[in-house]
């Protein structure tokens, strides 16, 4: 077989990908040299993971429980098992008992089904997709402002900017190829203030660190607010913004001069990073999990997007999975709609219940993170998982792997016998991204196509068929073709409309235009992380260049995997002393919620006061020591701020 | 025909040529991919051959070394029964350029001297190369000029093609090229004075159209001397992505990793794949020591490796075919030429002592 055309399933970045397979094994990858993102390079998983989707391990038979052990069964078996499992919740507690979770990482038209079979054939308004474990504290934060839950610069546009501030990001290495154009960006001139509590691999690009305390970022983005309004550093048109008058005036507590005690930042540096920005337009404003998985993050994002309006800039966020934009964009939230009307919004509730020929309710479901919880109180009698490993994404880890195996049914589809599949009672083989067709939404708002280039594994099927199949034999109807979904979408999320399969099959798919939205300057709340004084050092969670969220594909692939020999934590120098910690020795990292062993490495890079814990392979990662506490408005958990406490393992 | 005859082959005659080659092996050439990307792939018909090309990302090495393959396969369930790979069937590259000719020979000699590696060996010897001249480069970053391989190249190829309009010089360049040849010698005609004349006049207007020049002889005196100061190693490795595309995608780049990979039926195979000197784990020792450990010291290692006397004596060249994919592929700044470059402004401030670090 040849060298197929498709979109890479790692990253948001959507790079143009070809890939050969031969009896059922990758045999080639590379590149597209004319792709406007790829152009001709990937990075080290695009080249490396890719061979490990079509692992040996691979579900290939669909599993049922029977006593202790999970037996291959039919397809007709294992549906027929999970739709009367599904009648028998309905029956005994109604919809409002069961629970769905889809993937950032499937399809559009998966992800919107996916909404479809959970809002129109159970009828339950907890459906959430798993970016609410990552990035989704953006939607609600860039509604209000900007207005676009998206970027609003494009990839290739990034190397043209004046100034970037970029906040809570290990860019370089989650996001390669936007790493790369702001490398390309600070040679052409563009002044880069790096925002993160530790030194990260952005430091040979970047002009100016700032490394306040974690989980005070809101403090500081207020008080550089308030250096913008009161040295009227702030574009011209900004003047003009609703808000700009309330925001100048909700300002006015704020000291400057107490960031020294209260985020560890210097206000002269402060001050100068500010003037920075504002001599240098075009600023860019990104920001990544740092900022969305913080306390508070929905208001943060908010503080930064004012930064980005009042300085005539645009924003970027960065989000992690292949298509957390298109996830979103197509409704795959418990609060929100297709096309982001809240389900408060009775105009929008009352086309899709026409669409869909249902009732919604008008108060959002459960959450991702709530709904995990959930199952350990009962609350959830069944929850049916598309291609997320739950388990290791959600908080809190142990006390999440309870409550999962309480709940009375868990229906889990997925490539591989993730540790959330292995909890299950049914288990549907699902295809990857190379072995099927539809569209994936980068972080540049490019729609673009995914297209079949293998057969499906043994005999797996693509999310698409199996929601189908589950919604048929709840008696429903839904389409088995991307086509017809896309359609579907096109109809009817205004972003989306003219767009058809065939459309964005034409080289490089289709960027939805941003929508003319007039932004708003809005008040910003104030707030801080609250430490616990049992637990004297704060968490910094970070992503490393070789592994890739969870881990289900990347721990799979030897060449990444060998990159790891030992899982690390970094401390400074003087912490380790002073608590005659040795380095590549285990430590316990522990806080109220739980504990993880590490090796102890040395690295004046992180702060005093301060832990590095990377993410590692199969869920050895900081996720374990975070709590339920989440955002309150987007409900994002708190993965990036956490009191722990470091000890030597004796 | 014999060997080093030149001759010339109408393009009306390329399709009949290449159609009847197609009876004996496997056709390979540059194709049309997706959205105006051209690829090395195996095609169908001559008719499929996209000739102005200009060059391909993804080098041809893979279908000698490929970036992935499977070695033999094993059953240890009862007697252990070891199945080796079907040896490779013949096939012929079609319109390779001469930087990746010279890069096969380089890995020629390092799979098959003093051992011989009998999988590249196989796939060399049922390999057939109709390179195809660069009459201008095709692209911006090319530098074969500077490298001794290219645009032209006196030997390596089996058969060398150079465009002239209506018709390719065809240059026989060894006795599998001459073998290959034979059967359709019917429709080439011999070569006339005119013909290398117009070769000749192409020749001498590619060499002034590079772009991108490599000082390569300086950077192998300081590399080869020891005497780029560790801060330069230090400061390159800073910027590395560790994506390794640098070595994938090197036409020269012989190294890889071998992996045990079950089956579904229960067998196990034995696979190859391209491995990068730019990773941790590949020089990682079984004790836990590296003595690459940081990221400077790889990027030392990569061009230790190609520019080195120790390797230029063992291999008989210098291991950069210019062929400028490390440019293209690198997601910053660090392929061979604005290495060197990165050296030789390095050197300059650091053998002046007046000249402070921070300027350079």
């Amino acid at each position: 077989m040849s060298l197929a055309f498709t979109t890479c399933g790692f990253c948001s970045a959507g790079c143009g990908m070809y890939v050969q397979v031969e009896g059922g094994r990758v045999i080639g990858v590379c590149g597209s040299a004319n792709h406007p993102v790829s152009s001709g390079r990937l990075c080290i998983k695009g080249w490396n993971a890719t061979p490990a989707i079509l692992g040996p391990d691979r579900l290939k038979k669909p599993l049922v429980r029977k006593g202790d052990r999970l037996e291959p069964v039919t397809w007709e078996e294992a549906i027929s098992f999970a739709a009367s499992s599904i009648r028998r919740i309905l029956d005994d507690v109604g919809p409002q008992g069961i629970g769905v979770i889809g993937s950032a990482r499937t399809t559009n038209e998966e992800c919107y089904s996916l909404v479809k079979f959970a809002r129109s054939v159970i009828g339950t308004a907890n459906i959430d997709g798993a970016n609410r474990f990552s990035d989704f504290s953006l939607v609600p934060g860039l509604l209000a402002t900007t207005g676009v839950p998206a970027s609003q610069v494009d990839i290739n546009a990034l190397p043209r900017a004046g100034s970037m501030l970029i906040v809570g990001a290990n860019v370089t290495e989650q996001l390669p190829h936007i790493g790369s154009r702001i490398e390309q960006a600070a040679l052409n001139g563009c002044r880069i203030i790096s925002v993160d509590p530790r030194v990260s691999r952005l430091n040979p690009h970047t002009h100016m660190w700032l490394h306040p305390k974690p989980g005070t970022d809101l403090l500081w983005a207020r008080a550089m607010l308030k250096v913008i309004l009161d040295s009227s550093s702030y574009a011209e048109t900004a003047a003009e913004l609703g808000g700009f008058q309330e925001l100048k005036s909700s300002l006015g507590d704020i000291e400057v001069s107490q960031l020294k005690y209260s985020c560890w930042l210097e206000p002269e540096d402060l001050i100068r990073a500010t003037q920075i920005l504002a001599d240098n337009p075009p600023v860019v404003v990104m920001f990544g999990l740092g900022v969305l998985q913080q306390v508070n993050s929905t208001e943060l994002v908010k503080a930064l997007a004012d930064i980005a309006l009042l300085l005539g800039g645009s924003v970027m966020p960065l989000r992690g999975q292949n298509n957390a934009q298109g996830a979103s964009d197509v409704g795959l939230a418990c609060d929100y709609l297709p096309g982001y009307a809240h389900v408060s919004d009775p105009a929008a509730r009352k086309m899709w219940e026409l669409l869909w020929n249902c009732k919604l309710p008008a108060e959002p479901g459960l959450s991702a993170v709530e709904m995990v919880n959930a199952c350990g109180s009962g609350e959830l009698k069944g929850l049916v998982v598309f291609g997320e490993n739950v388990a290791l994404s959600a908080p809190n880890t142990q006390v999440s792997m309870d409550a999962l195996r309480k709940a009375e049914f868990l229906a889990v589809s997925d490539m591989y016998l993730t540790e959330t599949a292995s909890l299950a009672h049914v288990v549907f083989p699902a295809c990857s991204f190379l072995e099927k067709d539809g569209t994936f939404t980068s972080i540049e708002r490019r729609v673009q196509r995914v297209r079949k280039v293998v057969e499906p594994v043994g005999e797996s099927k693509p999310d698409l068929e199996i929601i189908a199949d589950l919604a048929k034999a709840l008696g429903s109807e839904i389409s088995r073709e991307p086509a017809k979904i896309l359609g579907e979408i096109a109809a009817n999320v205004a972003w989306y409309r003219g767009l058809s399969l065939d459309k964005v099959s034409e080289p490089w798919g289709v960027q939805w235009k941003i929508p003319e939205v007039e932004p708003t300057l809005v008040l910003v709340a104030d707030g801080a992380y609250q430490e616990k004084a049992e637990y004297p050092f704060l968490l910094i969670a970070s992503r490393q260049v070789y592994n890739q969220h969870t881990g289900t594909v990347s721990a799979r692939c030897p060449v990444l995997l060998r990159e790891y020999p030992d899982t690390y934590a970094e401390l400074n120098e003087a912490d380790a002393e002073r608590l005659g910690l040795r380095p590549n020795r285990e430590i316990r990292i522990s806080s109220e919620h739980g504990s993880i062993l590490r090796i102890l490495m040395l690295n004046d890079g992180v702060p005093q006061g301060c832990i590095h814990v990377p993410h590692f392979f199969g869920g050895d990662s900081p996720n374990a020591l975070a709590s339920y506490e989440c955002d309150p408005i987007s409900g994002v958990p708190v993965y990036k701020t956490c009191s722990v406490k470091v000890e030597a393992v004796k | 025909m014999r060997e080093s005859e030149a001759a010339v082959l109408k393009k009306s005659d390329v399709s009949a040529f290449f159609g009847s080659l197609a009876s004996d092996m496997r056709l390979i050439a540059p194709k049309e991919a997706f959205g105006g990307d051209v690829i090395f792939d195996a095609i169908e018909s001559p008719k499929d051959i996209v000739w102005d090309y200009g060059h391909d990302i993804y080098p041809p090495k893979r279908f000698l070394l490929p970036h992935y393959e499977e070695m033999f396969r094993y059953d240890c369930r009862g007697r252990i029964h070891i199945q080796p790979a079907p040896k490779p069937s013949p096939q012929a590259i079609i319109g390779i350029r001469s930087c990746d000719i010279s890069a096969i020979r380089f890995q020629e000699r390092f799979f098959t001297q003093p051992i011989v590696d009998p999988y590249y060996k196989d796939r060399l010897d049922a390999t057939v190369l109709f390179g195809l001249v660069c009459t201008k480069p095709p692209r911006r970053e090319c530098f074969c000029i500077c490298c001794d391989s290219g645009p032209w190249l006196e030997s390596g190829f089996d058969v060398q093609l150079t465009d002239l309009g209506d018709r390719f010089l065809y240059e026989v360049g060894s006795d599998k090229g001459a073998k290959a040849t034979e059967p359709r010698a019917y429709l080439l005609t011999p070569a006339r004075s005119e013909d290398f004349a117009e070769r000749r006049r192409l020749e001498l207007q590619a060499d002034s159209l590079f772009q991108t020049t490599s000082y390569i002889a300086k950077a192998i005196t300081y590399i080869s001397a020891d005497e780029v100061p560790d801060e330069v190693w230090e400061e390159l490795g800073s910027t590395c992505f560790r994506c390794g595309a640098c070595t994938n995608l090197c036409p020269v780049c012989t190294c890889f990793t071998v992996d045990d990979v079950e089956n579904t039926d229960g067998t196990f195979s034995r696979c190859r794949s391209w491995d990068s000197c730019q990773f941790s784990g590949f020089t990682r020792e079984a004790s836990g020591h590296n003595p690459r450990s940081a990221y400077g010291q790889r990027v030392q290692r990569r061009f230790y490796h190609k520019c080195s006397y120790q390797y230029i004596m063992r291999d008989g060249r210098h291991g950069c075919v210019g062929c400028g994919r490390c440019i293209t592929a690198c997601l910053t700044n660090l392929g061979l030429p604005d290495v060197v470059k990165r050296i030789r402004r390095a050197m300059h401030a650091y053998l002046e002592p007046e000249t402070k670090r921070s300027e350079v």
